[in-house]
């Protein structure tokens, strides 16, 4: 194989670990819009949930995680047995703990004036939400999603010793076949950083301005 | 009958007593102006007014209805008492249009047209709508203020409160405001004025009251107090005020 054909092999790969990134940062970006603002708005029942969540989600590795559902619940559950579904899942659920956080600290810097406001026009508290914290919470979260989102992507390399055929899977399946230990890590290196970090650094400067801009 | 009314009403925060037994109300078509040193209670009784506080104690009339112990719907008549704050309040991640287009949508139901042409009337008397388009940040405070205000009477609101509304603002700022609040107040709204303008109080109002430490000390028509205010911490205070 030719170092052009082994990157091909490699870059067939992406997609694969693209979609689980980007699904399980879906199901963070959920959960963690409905549970920091449940932590913020919420009552105190609910606000015991979702402080409970974050406070797991964020101590337990996605490693453990993902051993706990697929090797744990999949044996009850046979959906857990899917080893891409189960690695969005665990990805997700840890991610979303992550994302609360973010947003609870971006609604934060919305300010109280701002739902004072709202309030004073008639709105009720979950239009107020809506339509005047959560989009300027969304701006003000864009820097920290960037990088979560590639946590994401580097997380997703976890996927593999659960039988996920992505990035990190074909890493290993050409060290087996050249019996090369260093191209084949140092391209998938590679590949991990063009997919992270312009990515991350664009969100961030993109959140910047726009926060600037808006004078949030 | 008052279009809204307290009576007896006392805020207490912790230990602090932010508002003191007080009774006051606003009859249509009438300008009252408060004004007292800072933490004399003047912005806690208009927010209780407004009802984005709920009183201590006391009661609250809208229209002659008691609002909490009839468990009215707060939003419906949030929406008939118009506010307009002393902080920069707009909403940042909209345009002075879509500012006032927001309540208009959600709160009282108009279509996207229907909303824009009656904000862009609103913005129209205060002298915003060639600023429609442009976000609270390329504002200036006196504009934003305007804005603020169009976002109030865009509702139609049966009174306005006003919390300070030049307070926070620079000396040729403020004119342009208290202008606005003039054309308002000559064209027959019904106001609350919290405001140390007394320019604007000497023009405009029926009433003025004088609060300090939680409590109304006096209340007067301008003349009065401009004259001889009967109490001798007013008269201090107006000294002060006019230098």
């Amino acid at each position: 194989m030719t170092p052009i054909e082994q990157l091909i092999f490699l870059l067939k790969a992406v997609p694969v670990t693209l979609s689980i990134s980007l699904l399980s940062f879906l199901l963070g970006l959920g959960l963690g819009i409905i549970f920091s603002f449940i932590r913020i708005y919420g009552t105190v029942f609910l606000k015991y949930i979702a402080d409970g969540y974050e406070k797991v989600f964020r101590s337990v590795p996605v490693l453990a995680v993902m051993f706990l559902l697929y090797f744990g619940l999949g044996g009850y559950l046979p959906i857990f047995k899917d080893p891409y579904f189960t690695s969005v899942i665990s990805l997700g659920l840890v991610s979303g703990a992550n994302q609360s956080q973010i947003f609870r600290s971006a609604i934060g810097s919305v300010g109280r004036s701002q739902m004072l406001a709202a309030t004073s026009l008639g709105l009720t508290q979950f239009k107020s939400l809506r339509y005047v914290i959560l989009p300027q919470a969304l701006i003000l979260a864009v820097p920290g999603l960037g990088s979560e989102i590639a946590l994401l992507i580097k997380d997703s390399s976890y996927s593999f010793i659960i039988g996920v055929i992505e990035l990190m899977k074909h890493t290993d399946i050409l060290r087996a076949a050249t019996r090369s230990l260093v191209f084949p890590y140092i391209a998938s290196a590679l590949i991990y950083v063009a997919l992270t970090f312009p990515l991350a650094t664009y969100l961030d400067k993109w959140g910047s301005m726009k926060k600037r801009e808006l004078g949030l | 009958m008052n279009v809204l009314e307290c009576r007896d009403l006392t805020k207490i925060y912790g230990k602090v007593v932010a508002v003191k037994n007080v009774s006051l109300g606003i009859g249509k078509g009438q300008t009252k102006v408060i004004f007292g040193p800072s933490g004399s209670g003047k912005s806690t009784l208009l927010r209780c007014l407004g009802l984005l506080e709920k009183p201590t104690s006391g009661t609250i009339y809208f229209n002659g209805i008691d609002v909490y112990t009839t468990k009215q719907d707060l939003n419906k008549l949030r929406a008939k008492i118009g506010f307009v704050f002393q902080e920069p309040s707009l909403f940042r991640h909209l345009t002075a249009l879509g500012n006032v287009v927001l309540g208009l949508k959600h709160v009282l139901g108009y279509s996207e047209d229907e909303a824009r042409r009656k904000a862009m009337e609103a913005l129209k008397l205060v002298k915003m709508e060639d600023w429609a388009n442009y976000y609270p940040a390329q504002l200036s405070g006196g504009q934003q203020q305007r804005v603020g205000i169009a976002r109030a009477i865009a509702m139609d609101p049966e009174i306005i409160l006003f919390d300070e509304p030049t307070a926070a603002l620079d000396v040729e700022l403020k004119w342009e405001v208290i202008s606005v609040m003039k054309d308002l107040a000559d064209r027959g709204t019904t106001m609350l004025v919290a405001t140390h303008e007394l320019r604007f109080a000497k023009e405009v109002a029926d009433e003025m009251i004088f609060m300090d430490q939680g409590e109304i000390i006096e209340i007067g028509t301008p003349e009065q107090f401009f004259r001889s205010p009967m109490t001798e911490r007013a008269r201090k205070f107006m000294a002060k005020l006019l230098g």
